[in-house]
């Protein structure tokens, strides 16, 4: 459909020359598209690609000069290290076993990964429901409902996503502090809240402002309450926008590193980011391992957005195109 | 909490009925859960760290803190290195956001054509955006690694260097790499975004203009870009602000290194304030980020118009 930038209109009496002319064009047209396409599938892939493979790597192949790009000996060590839970035994002989200079063992708080990522998954969870409970009803008044001081809340929420993260780390960290909360996963809940509703609320104001007012009218003539016109008429409607929101509210608080870098200091609160961040600190680590702690990083992420790929589009397309 | 929030709703409108008629007040009950938390968490914060930043403020002694008025901002101020990772902040924000746009143009216009196998380029595009900073970071700095690092084997492999080199030692190139990291992982949003905009102009545009004659190349110019204008309004907000107070790959990559090469503002305020632990001097340098990237939203929305 919207190729019709290149198709030449089949009406024109077409004269053997333009026609030639007409196909060569297109043809162009087909091999930029799969130029395009194919550098663009490299750029993307290719990092992740060399990722996944060098964590399936023996220490012997990760460190040959050139690297294997496929590995010959693909090996699961590191992953099993993670799931089971630290299972090989670290002592000082079999750190000394393998090249100190390159590594090559497999640290013991890699048991450590998974209930950071239990703790990553609660904190997600928490705060997409916090904003969804928060942030909804907020848009939906912003939106259908002429207030007094309408358009000094919008600027207010826009004002709010301006402060940059790093801003607010001195002032949460007293607050935190004084409120007991460090080192625990409160703590990172309140945080990533401040950071997510401003944009929960952006877009879903912008959701609700493309949908008429005339079906809100309707719904009160009808005899529902305010309330109720949200839930019974709106909530459904608004549903891809809905996705969006929770997306990029989990996406965010799984992703997040500063905050949490700042007020969590043990397992009991730590996130993935920190333990990952964590083991690369450790100069005599397995590459191998670290690598495959990334992998294992970024799976739930992206197993999310690609499940989630059509609703992203259409509850973005909501949000921007009035931008 | 919500029995507490319509309570005090309750109290306020009837307070004041004459002011407030029903549409006031169901708003007033809907806005108060949101805008509390906002007040709590963003408001106080920010304005926290004002307050803070006229104190002198040290870990090392936890129970003195003397009032300094404007001591903190203007020994900020005369120090050579704040000024240094003022300059690195701007190298990084122009050099990344550019390159992030005219990247995502191109991946927006490929994607906006009609052609076999979009859907899963669509998807493998997503990728990059739902991996964590801190995941992005620890793949690029594998593979920008001085002794095995993918870099190296791919460039030594085709013959473009004769041996292996320390990519982030070097001062010249250390911005380019980290702004290479960033740039993979900001594009797949600002693409979308910047897709979105090319779905919404009308085919008739294009057909009015090409029976005028317009060349592809000025229907480019005169049609295409000017509609995105709201698409590169966001992207540059956006991702001005994300890039503006950008941590996770400077921590990880570099440490602000080599030297002083990568010491950027955000950088600067975690040294000073969890290294040095002088909590006054950070808040007062937080507080001068805060009002520059509010500064260049409002800048950006100004000069390209259109939204609220």
């Amino acid at each position: 459909m919207s190729r019709t930038v290149q198709t030449p209109s089949i009406a024109s009496p077409a004269q053997p020359d333009y026609r030639r002319r007409a196909r060569l064009a297109r043809l162009a047209h087909r091999g930029v598209i799969l130029l395009g396409s194919m550098l663009l599938l490299v750029y993307v892939l290719g990092p992740v690609a060399w990722l996944v493979s060098s964590s399936i790597q023996t220490e012997k192949e990760i460190v040959s000069v050139p690297p294997h790009w496929i590995p010959d000996e693909p090996t699961a060590r590191n992953f099993r290290a993670i799931f089971s839970a630290g299972e090989e035994k670290v002592t000082y002989e079999t750190r000394k076993q393998v090249d100190a200079s390159s590594g090559g063992y497999i640290p013991p708080n890699a048991k450590n990964l998974l209930p950071a990522m239990g703790n990553s998954f609660l904190v997600a969870t928490i705060v997409v429901i916090l904003n969804l409970l928060f942030g909804t009803p907020a848009a939906y008044a912003m939106s259908k409902i002429r207030y007094w001081g309408r358009n000094g809340s919008i600027y207010f929420i826009l004002l709010t996503r301006v402060v940059p993260d790093i801003a607010l780390v001195v002032p949460f960290f007293f607050v935190i502090r004084k409120l007991g909360l460090l080192d625990s996963i409160g703590s990172l809940v309140i945080t990533y809240l401040a950071i997510t509703l401003p944009f929960t609320v952006f877009i879903l104001l912008q959701y609700f402002d493309g949908l008429p007012d005339e079906l809100d009218k309707a719904a009160r003539v009808d005899g529902c309450s305010r309330l109720q016109a949200l839930t019974k008429v709106f909530l459904p409607l608004a549903l891809p926008s809905l996705v969006a929101v929770i997306l990029f509210a989990f996406l965010t608080s799984w992703n997040e590193f500063l905050f949490a870098l700042m007020f969590t200091q043990t397992i009991k609160s730590q996130t993935v980011p920190i333990m990952v961040a964590a083991f690369t600190s450790d100069f005599t680590i397995s590459f191998s391992f670290i690598n495959a702690a990334g992998v294992v990083a970024i799976v739930p992420p992206v197993i999310v957005a690609i499940v989630f790929e059509r609703y992203i589009v259409s509850g973005l397309t909501a949000g921007a195109i009035k931008g | 909490m919500p029995e507490l929030d319509s309570a005090t709703a309750a109290g306020i409108s009837r307070s004041a009925r004459s002011r407030f008629g029903y549409e006031e007040r169901s708003a007033l009950l809907f806005l108060l859960p949101a805008m509390t938390v906002l007040m709590a968490v963003a408001v106080f914060p920010i304005l926290y760290s004002l307050y803070l930043s006229f104190f002198d403020i040290k870990l090392t002694r936890p129970n003195r803190a003397p009032f300094v008025w404007f001591d903190n901002y203007v020994e900020l101020l005369e120090k050579p290195l704040f000024w240094t990772s003022v300059g690195h902040t701007v190298t990084f924000t122009v050099m990344s956001v550019t390159a992030v746009t005219c990247v995502a143009l191109l991946v927006a216009l490929l994607l906006n054509e009609d052609f076999r196998g979009r859907r899963i380029l669509s998807a493998v595009l997503l990728i990059p955006w739902a991996i964590p900073y801190i995941a992005d970071a620890l793949m690029w700095k594998w593979i920008y690694d001085s002794g095995y690092g993918a870099l190296n084997g791919l460039l030594y492999q085709l013959g473009f260097i004769e041996k292996y080199k320390v990519w982030l030692g070097d001062q010249h190139k250390t911005m380019w790499l980290i702004a290479n990291a960033f740039v993979w992982k900001e594009v797949p949003l600002a693409a979308i975004l910047l897709l979105v905009t090319l779905k919404s102009i009308p085919e008739d545009l294009y057909r009015a203009a090409k029976v005028d004659g317009a060349t592809m190349w000025r229907r480019f110019v005169h049609i295409t870009l000017p509609s995105m204008r709201p698409g590169f309004m966001l992207v540059l907000i956006y991702e001005t602000m994300i890039a503006i107070r950008h941590f996770d790959l400077f921590f990880v990559l570099t440490e602000g290194g080599p030297g002083n090469a990568s010491h950027t503002l955000s950088w600067h305020i975690y040294v000073e304030t969890f290294r040095n632990l002088s909590f006054g001097a950070g808040a007062a340098m937080s507080y001068i980020l805060a009002l520059v990237t509010f500064a260049l939203a409002y800048l950006i929305i100004r000069s390209l118009g259109g939204s609220r």
